[in-house]
């Protein structure tokens, strides 16, 4: 995979301590860390969390990331390690709060909230790991390999997930669909 | 609905089994930050300052960290420095109060003046001179 020069440079002297540059990284990657991090935890104020967390870690081991590498991949990982943290210290979620988390965007009161209600309740029916590998593969692309290296399983495993995570939530919209 | 659309997989192949790009748009939507949906500029920004708020802190406190052990060193040798100087310090004092001391507890009797001592003494005398000037008399 080629790296961006620019994101080369902004890791290289980020790693030499450089913050405005780290600054520059933040800029680049906090959109995708940010949906790593909900994907995971579902809820807006923790996936805020996770993604301020991984940044620090981040800049805590710059001295150990391999520049010839992409950042965002290896920033992603970290980003997940610290949602995954949250998600087992907040392991008591109630549906609720996923429903609320999931409304809060549409603010047009025009759409469909029954639509948007279902899925709500669909996705929080799903077990965590299912829901994740989900969002993180359907809707933000990253391979089963790469999901598997976030959440610490094999790809094969990351794979089956999803498989069983689409059946399952096809089964929960089947009504919808009709 | 999750059959209208297929999704493609990373590898480019297309994934049949995808949940279909309508479902994914909703769930992106719902997965959007509150804020970000309405002024997106300005949630990022924030969150980015917010980010290396956090970053800046975390260094400093690590720098300090980096520093403590350099610290503690540097008070052991001046620690170290200053008991060497006291010590050098009494030793050159010690032979400046053994001579005060001596000076007072032997005083130099040859160069002392006589004069206060030998008049008690004189004193004495000059009553034995005075009882023996009386007596011849």
């Amino acid at each position: 995979m080629r790296i961006p020069d620019e994101e080369r440079a902004l890791a290289k002297a980020a790693r030499d301590g450089d913050q405005n540059a780290f600054a520059g990284l933040v800029r680049l990657h906090q959109r995708r860390a940010y949906l790593v991090a909900r994907a995971i935890v579902t809820v807006h104020e923790d996936a805020e969390d996770a993604v301020q967390d991984g940044f620090v870690r981040a800049y805590d081991a710059m001295n150990r990331f391999d520049t010839s590498q992409s950042f965002g991949p290896w920033l992603n990982r970290i980003v997940a390690n610290a949602a995954l943290d949250i998600a087992r210290r907040r392991k008591v979620r109630n549906t609720d709060e996923l429903t609320d988390a999931l409304r809060s965007p549409f603010r047009d009161p025009a759409e469909d909230a029954e639509l948007k209600a279902r899925l709500a309740e669909a996705l929080a029916q799903l077990p965590d790991r299912a829901r994740s590998v989900i969002v993180l593969h359907d809707v933000e692309g990253f391979t089963h390999a790469e999901i598997g290296d976030m959440l610490g399983i094999p790809g094969g495993t990351a794979r089956s997930d999803l498989h069983h995570a689409r059946q399952k939530l096809r089964g929960l919209l089947k009504d919808l669909k009709e | 609905m999750a059959d209208e659309l297929k999704f493609p997989d990373a590898d480019g192949k297309r994934d049949d089994d995808s949940i279909g790009e309508p479902l994914v748009s909703l769930i992106r939507e719902a997965y959007t930050p509150p804020d970000a949906a309405a002024w997106p500029d300005m949630y990022w920004a924030g969150l980015e300052r917010r980010i290396m708020s956090r970053v800046s802190a975390e260094a400093e406190k690590s720098w300090w960290a980096e520093l403590l052990p350099w610290g503690r060193i540097v008070l052991a040798a001046a620690g170290a420095i200053f008991a060497v100087a006291g010590v050098i310090n009494y030793e050159m004092a010690e032979p400046d109060e053994q001579i005060a001391y001596e000076a007072i507890a032997q005083p130099d009797l040859t160069s002392a003046s006589d004069e206060p001592i030998a008049s008690q003494y004189l004193t004495s005398d000059n009553d034995a001179v005075t009882l023996r000037y009386f007596l011849s008399n």
